[in-house]
């Protein structure tokens, strides 16, 4: 019963940590519309954190730049398993149009596995709700692949 | 039968089980209506339940800088004080532990959560953690003076009628005060000293103008930055207590009384009129004012929620 209710929490209450790794700021604007009134994304018990150790999905918008390649494998290894990768926009997955850039080091999946990848440039508020359901899928297809 | 009596008091009536449960919904509660406050649907009156259980399926990191017992064990020295003071809070007539100064007793336990969170956070070793403990001390200096003050007062005009001009310290000696003059805040000499009180309970809870030493958009939820799992769950477990036992313990100040005599409908009321200080005091605030500064936090409470309490004591003190 306890781990069935373990289960049950991990999709109502999955925590997000924002990591831009130098976006242009039009995917992080896009993700901060998801939690204001008109998307309200905390209905399903979404919630910004502010510390990489309190989230369980995290959201990586922007191309991966040489300034934040460490910073980010550093920031992903501080994330307490369970956890679920999401990247926002083109930019992770492709590096986009900063792509051939002599500071860009992407895209995203040389240097970690991503879960969900959620397109455009910037994604709808829709298309990123929309991806982030099927990241509370996969995270609880983790948690029970933990124990 | 005894022990068994104590054992079933502290783990399930009034203490972990009926607070955490009712702390938790009553955050709940909060979260919902700073929602809808906003225009926002908002999580489930139960998110906070969810929140708990989902930390406790997450893995438990520990930093390589911290040190380890301490940065376990704070949560749990947190949560046992909070659980104590929750067994001396009278519901109306309904006390489980009542001794002739409970208020003393209450005044020190409640600083040892904020205590826990100092030692947990500085355990954990980040600079992250370093600034908000430094903010949560000033938190403690800003919130203790007028909350001292006010507790006076309230112990002034009860030892003045029952304890001939005695302060009082007893926390069921208040209430029967009030069951038989009528809830504390209908006199009004002690209405300053209420709103003091309604000020104090945010900072004491660490809720949004005065939550300095959590600010996770500045520190990164200051001293919890390095936790998580079980320990971050227990330390959200400590926030949602402390918002009850606050609340709760306003409600035994100023608005008890004889009550109705039953238990069940007696606890009902209590957690009703709690769930409404909750509203006025913490989601109002949290929905109407951004955060404050550090040291604007200091500044105001101790000139406005200070001047209000002392203006009570006086009041009280020439009355009658
Ligand atoms: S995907 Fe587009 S909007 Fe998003 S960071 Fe890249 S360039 Fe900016």
């Amino acid at each position: 019963m306890f781990k069935k209710l373990i289960e049950k929490s991990f999709e109502k209450s999955p925590w997000l940590f924002h990591l831009n790794t130098g976006s242009c700021n039009g995917c992080d604007i896009e993700i901060v519309s998801v939690i204001t009134p008109r998307y309200d994304a905390e209905r399903m018990g979404f919630k910004l954190t502010g510390s990489p150790r309190h989230a369980d999905i995290v959201l990586v918008t922007g191309p991966i730049t040489s300034q934040s390649r460490d910073r980010l494998i550093r920031t992903l290894a501080q994330v307490p398993d369970p956890k679920v990768v999401v990247s926002i926009g083109s930019c992770p997955r492709s590096t986009n149009v900063f792509n051939g850039s002599y500071s860009v080091e992407g895209p995203l999946d040389k240097y970690v596995p991503i879960d969900v990848s959620i397109a455009g440039c910037p994604p709808k508020p829709e298309a990123i709700i929309d991806g982030l359901a099927k990241a509370i899928e996969i995270l609880r297809e983790k948690r029970r692949a933990m124990k | 039968m005894v022990v068994l009596k104590y054992l079933f008091n502290v783990l399930v009536f009034p203490g972990l089980l009926f607070s955490a449960l009712v702390g938790l919904i009553l955050s709940g509660l909060d979260r919902k209506i700073v929602a809808r406050m906003q225009k926002r649907i908002g999580p489930p009156l139960i998110q906070p339940i969810y929140d708990f259980f989902k930390l406790l399926g997450k893995e438990t990191i520990v930093p390589r800088a911290a040190s380890r017992r301490t940065f376990l064990y704070a949560p749990v020295i947190g949560l046992l004080a909070l659980v104590t003071v929750s067994l001396f809070i009278p519901i109306f007539k309904y006390t489980a532990v009542s001794t002739v100064a409970d208020i003393i007793v209450i005044l020190y336990l409640l600083t040892i959560p904020a205590v826990a969170l100092i030692m947990g956070g500085a355990a954990s070793g980040s600079p992250y953690a370093g600034v908000g403990i430094s903010r949560e001390m000033v938190a403690i200096i800003s919130y203790e003076l007028p909350l001292v003050i006010v507790l006076l007062t309230i112990g002034k005009q009860v030892g003045m009628v029952l304890n001939k001009g005695a302060i009082t310290f007893s926390l069921s000696q208040i209430v029967s005060y009030q069951a038989e003059y009528g809830p504390m805040i209908t006199n009004w000499r002690l209405i300053p000293a209420a709103l003091a009180l309604l000020l104090i309970i945010p900072i004491k809870v660490g809720s949004v103008p005065f939550d300095i030493a959590e600010a996770e958009i500045e520190i990164c939820e200051g001293p919890l930055v390095e936790y998580s799992g079980a320990p971050l769950a227990i330390f959200k477990l400590n926030h949602a207590i402390k918002m009850f036992i606050m609340t709760s313990l306003f409600v035994t100040l100023f608005l008890s009384g004889k009550g109705t005599g039953i238990l069940i409908v007696d606890i009902i009321l209590q957690i009703l009129l709690s769930a409404v200080i909750v509203v006025i005091s913490i989601s109002t605030l949290k929905a109407i004012t951004a955060r404050l500064k550090v040291e604007q936090v200091l500044k105001f409470f101790w000139t406005y929620p200070t001047a209000l309490a002392l203006l009570s004591l006086i009041l009280v003190w020439i009355g009658r």
